[in-house]
């Protein structure tokens, strides 16, 4: 018998796409034969924007491209000015930083776990995740005043010292933090069904992640051991104590555990710091108007996405002259496309929301 | 055993089932937002000396100030905010010098109408000249101020 395939359009509404993200699948039955992403329904035009604002002025704009872990993207932005006009940042800042940047990452975290559950057809666990969620993001709140979009890095520092109600509210977090991982595993991690979904599907070879330049828990799923806060560390993660969780298989389902294992790593790294926090000025010495020299700098954080880096041109006016940001969300789905053949339609689903993409980075 | 995972799960879930509530009953019942919730802002005219400033610090141009010149004193006549484009970054705020913009933790601002949103903080004629205008008037001014503040449709969320 002769058949023909035919394709369909998944997204740009619908829920499985964790937003406007398009995939034309071109189908042989349920099998997909192609996948075709089409990104970009949700470009603003960041790196343009920026064009127009001064320095500090770019920092909000930053928050809302990766806005579900809105401290690492400004992380990344401010590192890059720093590195521009050689500012030190104080070490009370740096560890502030770390905090700030463990906690939203947790968070990012979070909601990928829950939302990969609900992708499963899990959504149980989605509830659950949510729930711890709003206490990360209450600490989030506390010191920042938002909840999403924080604008709380500064050029050279941070906006406001940490709040004296945080440090018992975090301890607290802290302690509930081991528990709300074992619930995640013990609702998703370890439930067969889930399991015969996501294990051995959508499997990225160490050699095909590092060609493709994947990075963060979709490159470490693989086995690869490349964390920035580890191989190049950057502010004061030199000093901290913690592991990188790797995966064996690089199948949907160590993606996504490794995940949960770094929340727990994250809590481990937030203990120390706020063990250690010395006590100073959270602000550097900068200009009233930040006006870098002639130049340009390159700057890199590890996102909860994966290296998520800035690169700034400075023409020596108090506008930068170009912003260019890395977004691992966006590079990470350079992939997809090869990853998704072969595969069923409802594999297309885990496989997508393994890589865990969120919207507003891969737009920009 | 096949089934153990599923049977571990449902025990969580069943654990849970008489755990403390952990939402509110919104628009019923409210959270204490944290004191530095960037909420709905709040101008102290006496202490504003309509510098501009924090609407130079705006990524997004949403503060729309007109001054006159009273008394060789800047005299602020029109505080305007474009809350629909306002990214609530704070960044007005920090820049005030005098303390004068500050957020509240008044968290809902949602209208029916577009056109409502737009939140008028100070709307008032300048005084006239120094001599005809006697210091007695600036409390009366003030009270209209306030009234001013107060135009949005829905004052207290
Ligand atoms: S919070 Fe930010 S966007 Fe809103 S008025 Fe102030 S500076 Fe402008
Ligand atoms: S609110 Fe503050 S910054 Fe803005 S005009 Fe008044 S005094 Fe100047």
């Amino acid at each position: 018998m002769k058949t023909q395939t035919y394709s369909l359009n998944l997204g740009p509404q619908h829920p499985s796409t964790h937003g406007v993200f398009r995939i034309i699948l071109e189908l042989d039955g349920e099998t997909v034969v192609k996948a075709t992403p089409v990104p970009g329904y949700l470009h603003r035009g960041i790196e343009k924007l920026a064009e127009a604002r001064t320095y500090t002025q770019v920092i909000p704009y930053t928050d809302r491209m990766d806005y579900l872990a809105g401290m690492l993207m400004n992380w990344g932005y401010v590192q890059a000015v720093e590195k521009l006009m050689g500012i030190e940042v104080p070490e009370r800042a740096e560890y502030i930083r770390v905090i700030v940047g463990e906690l939203s990452r947790i968070a990012s975290h979070m909601i990928a776990t829950g939302a990969y559950g609900g992708d499963i057809g899990a959504l149980t666990a989605f509830t659950y995740t949510f729930r711890d969620r709003e206490y990360c993001i209450d600490l989030l709140e506390m010191v920042s005043g938002s909840r999403m979009t924080f604008s709380y890095f500064r050029v050279g520092g941070v906006a406001d010292d940490l709040p004296g109600e945080f440090y018992p509210a975090a301890r607290k977090f802290l302690a509930d933090l081991p528990g709300m991982c074992d619930e995640y595993d013990g609702l998703i991690t370890g439930n067969e069904i889930f399991q015969a979904r996501t294990k051995h599907v959508g499997v990225i070879t160490p050699e095909m992640g590092i060609n493709y330049s994947l990075s963060g828990p979709t490159l470490r799923g693989s086995g690869v051991n490349y964390d920035l806060r580890k191989v190049r560390p950057y502010s004061v993660y030199d000093r901290l104590n913690f592991e990188v969780p790797l995966g064996k298989n690089g199948d949907c389902f160590d993606r996504f555990r490794i995940r949960i294992e770094e929340m727990r790593q994250c809590g481990k790294i937030i203990q120390q710091a706020l063990d250690q926090i010395p006590e100073g000025s959270i602000q550097a010495k900068v200009p009233k108007v930040i006006k870098p020299p002639v130049g340009d700098a390159y700057a890199e954080v590890e996102s909860s996405k994966g290296v998520y880096g800035c690169y700034l041109v400075s023409d020596g006016s108090p506008k930068p002259y170009r912003v260019h940001f890395r977004r691992p969300s966006f590079i990470n789905l350079g992939y997809l496309a090869k990853l998704c053949e072969g595969w069923k339609i409802a594999d297309v689903i885990a496989i997508l929301g393994s890589i865990d993409i969120v919207l507003g980075e891969v737009d920009c | 055993m096949f089934g153990q995972g599923l049977i571990k799960g449902l025990q969580i879930t069943w654990g849970r089932l008489l755990d403390k509530k952990h939402t509110v009953k919104y628009p019923y019942e409210k959270i204490e937002m944290f004191p530095r919730f960037h909420g709905r802002f709040e101008l102290d005219v006496e202490k504003c000396i309509a510098c501009g400033l924090c609407a130079n610090a705006c990524p997004n141009k949403v503060i729309e100030m007109e001054k006159e010149k009273v008394d060789k004193k800047q005299f602020l006549t029109k505080y305007v905010m474009r809350i629909e484009y306002c990214l609530f970054c704070g960044l007005c705020v920090e820049s005030c010098n005098k303390d004068a913009l500050k957020f509240t933790n008044v968290l809902d601002m949602n209208q029916y109408r577009r056109s409502w949103v737009r939140l008028s903080l100070v709307d008032r004629p300048a005084p006239e000249a120094a001599e005809e205008a006697p210091k007695e008037e600036t409390p009366a001014k003030t009270v209209k101020v306030e009234a001013a503040a107060g135009q949005a449709p829905v004052k207290e969320g």
